[in-house]
Order: structure tokens, then sequence, then C-alpha cells
């Protein structure tokens, strides 16, 4: 009797959070290791890899919100990621070039309040028309940040942005030009976001946003407000690529209209497709599969795309769930299902 | 004469040049299983979309409890008290049989934007999920996917969703279609009870379960209502087997 009262308070802290035990020890062994990494990786191009990774992992996993809990396809989710950077910049160097913090703030508010009226007008629709109107508003946005010479630098790009110093409660951390900073900046940002995405997920709002995926009209036959909840689906999920894009051109210094281009959006959608939709763990995966075969593929040969492309076309054949679907895989055929 | 909960005044709806609900006035009284039954393409679904919001009305007016709703969208509807089943099943087909009737009860009963609890923490939302599925037998089934679950039993939870929202009125759409028998007799016994403690608007084309538990009877053809009455009214009506069989050797009107 007084063996469970003990056990109880123990398992409470998974339960809080949802997700098992194994998934919680798993993702704190891959922090460890991501934290560690710098100072045993001797090549700094790692690190910086590993960087854009952890980045792009975390823009996949918002895709993944809509993508694979709400039910909702966003062509050009790179682009809330553009905003998020472009809006970083331009508050640094421009306004107030002295804190890290509020600078990232600026640009996931500045993301979501454009994704405001955007996710409004979108959730007036649904299926294909969503999707092409993600397209659309995708579309405009890239143009602008590449025609809009006087602000954004065109083709050229940002660039000039200030390094001021990371600082936590006034107290001094290390310089934002410092690449193992940056990085270890990036991966306490992306435990926090993850962790917030994860609760949410597994709230009372996540299970409204998987009963809009698994059938629109039943959930507004159970009550629900289908477009306020898409809503704030889309919102979660370009807050996120907002947050992502801030820390994107804290990393690279820069940010030129390519990351917001159609052709980038697709990537991003087969890193969710390639890691797994619906786990929010399985982006992370996608997002380091593709950027490390890009990058082995590009030093090899100039048309990498196409056997990314390749690549992909396999995958989707043989792993239609992605590395995630992997063990059910296994499960199957060792008859672990009836 | 119990209470009148929703009444529809001259509802119709038009597919380009088809009237498929054509002037029809509806009175759905409390505590009573009425049921809507026609011929194939005599506009039952369609009534019942319309009425429940599914369908935007062509004219007419659709009144529940006094207020018009023709116009309302259909969330709005559900949380009044309207609730509805399918024809062709609708329930949450990736999700377990418990999420099935959870979700439904905690759009009902509220929590869904506390964000940073745990969906099981919602205590009054679990202790009802678990009272709607023992009542309608499918709490054994509670973990199973429900895109696993036999035909008959998806039917069944979809009335469990249905009843989430404490309906005042429920329309149920042919939900014996495709059951065996014997589940035939079980979703009836429930539909029967359920008749005791709101308005309950059937359609079903099996006709012994109609006569059985039906209070009262309305009878659409090519859109109109061409009767209404008791069951044993219905039986005896000749319209009625004209516009169903085109003759009156219909078994099971005329077993009644
Ligand atoms: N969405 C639609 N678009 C065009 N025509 C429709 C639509 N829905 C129904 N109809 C037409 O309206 C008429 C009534 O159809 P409805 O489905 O309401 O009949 P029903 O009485 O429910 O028939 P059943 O017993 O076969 O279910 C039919 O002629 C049908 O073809
Ligand atoms: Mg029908």
């Amino acid at each position: 009797m007084s063996n469970m009262e003990q056990a109880a308070p123990r398992s409470l802290i998974f339960e809080r959070l949802g997700g098992g035990k194994a998934m919680w020890i798993t993702t704190a062994v891959m922090v460890v290791i991501l934290a560690v990494l710098p100072f045993i990786l001797p090549n700094r191009f790692y690190i910086r890899l590993v960087n854009e990774i952890m980045i792009y992992g975390l823009l996949a996993m918002s895709l993944d919100v809509l993508l694979g809990y709400t039910g909702l396809l966003s062509f050009m989710h790179n682009a809330y990621l553009g905003l998020g950077a472009y809006a970083t910049g331009l508050f640094m160097i421009h306004i107030w070039p002295e804190s890290i913090w509020v600078a990232m703030l600026v640009g996931t508010v500045f993301t979501m309040a454009v994704a405001l009226p955007v996710g409004w007008v979108q959730v007036r629709t649904g299926g294909l028309a969503f999707a092409l109107l993600t397209l659309a508003f995708g579309m405009m946005f890239y143009t602008v940040a590449w025609k809009w010479y006087d602000l954004t630098g065109g083709d050229d790009g940002l660039m000039g942005l200030p390094q001021p110093d990371i600082t936590l409660f006034g107290l001094k951390l290390a310089s934002s030009g410092n690449s193992t900073a940056i990085y270890l900046f990036t991966l306490a940002i992306l435990l926090i976001c993850f962790v917030f995405t994860w609760r949410v997920i597994h709230s009372p709002l996540g299970a409204v946003l998987e009963a809009i995926r698994e059938n629109e009209e039943r959930a507004s036959f159970v009550g629900i407000n289908v477009r306020r909840y898409k809503l704030i689906g889309w919102m979660l999920a370009c807050g996120l690529a907002g947050t992502a894009g801030s820390i994107y051109i804290l990393y690279r210094g820069y940010t030129g209209p390519g990351v917001m281009g159609a052709f980038e959006g697709a990537g991003v959608l087969m890193m969710v497709l390639l890691g797994g939709m619906g786990t929010l763990w399985g982006p992370f995966i996608g997002a380091a599969l593709f950027i490390v075969l890009k990058d082995q593929l590009s030093s090899w040969t100039q048309d990498w795309e196409i056997f990314i492309g390749a690549i992909v076309i396999l995958l989707v054949l043989f792993l239609p769930k992605g590395v995630a679907g992997v063990p059910a895989l296994f499960n199957r055929q060792s008859g672990g299902e009836d | 004469m119990s209470t009148t909960i929703l009444t529809t005044q001259d509802l119709s709806r038009a597919f380009g040049g088809v009237l498929a609900v054509n002037l029809v006035n509806l009175e759905v009284r409390d505590k009573m299983v009425q049921s809507v039954i026609g011929p194939n393409g005599a506009g039952k679904t369609t009534l019942i979309n319309v009425i429940t919001g599914r369908l935007a009305a062509s004219g007419g007016k659709v009144l529940y409890l006094e207020k018009d709703i023709t116009s309302r969208a259909v969330h709005h509807r559900v949380k009044m008290g309207i609730s509805r089943t399918f024809q062709i099943t609708s329930i949450f087909m990736g999700l377990s049989v418990w999420e099935n009737v959870r979700i439904a009860v905690q759009s009902h009963l509220g929590g869904s934007l506390r964000i940073l609890s745990a969906r099981p923490s919602l205590g009054s939302v679990n202790d009802k999920t678990e009272a709607i599925l023992k009542r309608v037998g499918l709490y054994k089934l509670a973990e199973r996917p429900a895109n696993l679950l036999a035909h008959g039993d998806q039917r069944v939870l979809e009335v469990a969703i249905s009843l989430a929202s404490d309906p005042k009125v429920l329309f149920l759409d042919e939900p014996a279609a495709g059951m065996s028998p014997a589940e035939t007799d079980q979703v009836s016994e429930l539909i029967a009870d359920l008749g005791t403690e709101m308005a309950v608007v059937l359609v079903e084309h099996d006709m012994e379960v109609v006569m059985k538990i039906s209070h009262h009877i309305i009878v659409l053809h090519q859109g109109g209502v061409i009767a209404r009455g008791t069951p044993r009214e219905i039986a005896s009506n000749q319209e009625v087997k004209d516009a169903y069989l085109g003759g009156d050797d219909w078994a099971p009107l005329s077993n009644v």
C-alpha cells in the first residue's frame, strides 16, 4: 500500500508531461549528447551543421503541429521562419542591438502578428484550398523579402547584424558571435520549445486538434468550433517557426530571401515526412537526415537535389510512415499484430 | 402532450432543380421517438442535414426552443442541444473508442484551452465518458482503436459520441443499417430508452424497428410530407403503401 503511494508522485511528472518515461529519458540523453558535442567535436564545421539541424528540426516540428496533429498542409512553412529572421535582424540593426532576448521576442511576435490575418483567411477554406493559400501567401512574403531592396537588402540579404552578448538575468554568458555559445543557446531554446509543444499537444487542446485531423465534420458535430481551433494550431505552428527564424539569423549572422523560397518549403515538408509526422520528435530525425544528406551530396555533386529526390521517393515507398514508423514495421513482421 | 422542442416551417432545400426537401413542417416533441420514413431519395437525410446545419436551407425556417436557428453554425446548434449521427458512419477512426467519446464530452464540458494540463486531468470529463460508454455497452472496448471495431459497434459508438453533448433533440440517420438482427434489437432498445429522456428523430428503413419504437411517424415522398400519424395509422394508410412500393402488398407494413 505505502509502496504505491510512494510510486505515484514519481510517475506523475511523466504523466503530467504526457508521453512515456522512455521517451523523456531518450530526450534527456539526446540533450546531454548535443550539449557536450561542441567540446568533443574539434571541427567547427560539424558544430554548425548540427546547429542548423536543430533550427530546421524546430521548424519541421512546428510544421508537424499542423500536418501531423491538425491535418493541415502548409507548403511554405519556411516563409514564417523567414519572417522571424528578418524581423529579428531588422530590429537589431535599426532599433535595438543590445538584447538577444528582446530581439527574439520581437521576431516571434511579429511572425505571429503576420500569421494571424493570413490564418484567419486560410481557415475559412479546407483541404486543397488551404494548402494552395499557404503557397500563395508564402510566395508573396518571399517576393517582398526579395524585392523590397531598401528594407531587406533584396537579393544580397540582410547584413551587418550586431553581435550582442547573450545574457541571462543580467549575467553575461558569452558573445553571440561565438559559435559554441550560439549552439548552446539554440539547444536551450529548442529544448524549451520542444517541451512546451509536447505539453500542448498532449493537453486537452491537442485532443481537439487531433479530432479535427481525424474527422473535421464530426469535430464540428461534437460542438468544436473548427475554424477557431485550426487558427490556434496555425498560430502555434507559426509562432514556433518565427522563433526558429530568430535563432536562424543569430546563428548565421545573415539572412537572404532564399530561406523563404518554395523549394526550401518543400524541403521542410520532406523533413517531416522522412522523420514521421504526428510524433513531434520524428521531424528532428527527418531534419538530420535531410541536412546531412544534402551536405554529403552537395560536396560530391552540384545536382544534389536529384539524389535527395530519389532518396525521398525510395523512403516514401518503403517507409511510408517515416523513420518513426520503423518500430511498428518490426512489430508487424514478428507477428506483433493480428 | 409533451413540450415542443423543435419545429420547421415550410423548410425546403433544392439541388439544382430538384426539391429534395419541399415545404416540410415538422414538430419535434420532447421525450418521444418520432420516425421519418420514405423510399430511397425521399429527402430524409437532406431534411436532417438542413435542420442540423450541415446544409443551408433554400427556404423556410428551423425554430429551436422558439429561436430561429436556420442559419446558425453547426457547433452552435450542437452546443444548444441538437445532436446527430450520420447515414455513413462518421467517427474519429484513428482514435480509441475512449478518446472518441472523451473528446466529445470535453467539447461539451469545457477545458479545451487548458494547454498546460494533461488530458486525463479533466476529472468530470472522464466520469461522463465512462458513464456513456457503459450505457451503450462499449466500455469493455474503450482502449480499442475505432477503426478496428466491428461495423455494428462503430454505429453504436457514433450514438455514444452524439450523446456527449447532452442533446435535447437527437437525430439518428439509419442507426441500424448493416447491423445483425441481434445488434438491431440492442440498438432499438437503446433508442427507445433515449426516447424517454429526450426528443429522438429516427430515420430507419427497418420497418419492424420503426413500428415498434416510434410514437409518431412522418412519411416523406419526393421531398414532401404525404402522411403523419401513429404507427397504426401509417400502416393502414393507402397513400403510404402506394408511395413506398407502388402496391398494397408491402409485408412490413401489413404485419402491423
Ligand atoms: N449533395 C447533394 N447534391 C445533389 N443532390 C443531392 C445531394 N444530396 C441529396 N441529393 C438528392 O436529393 C434527393 C434526396 O436525397 P436524400 O439523401 O435526402 O434521400 P434519403 O431519403 O435520405 O434516401 P436514402 O433512403 O437512400 O438515404 C435525392 O434525389 C438525391 O439524389
Ligand atoms: Mg438517407
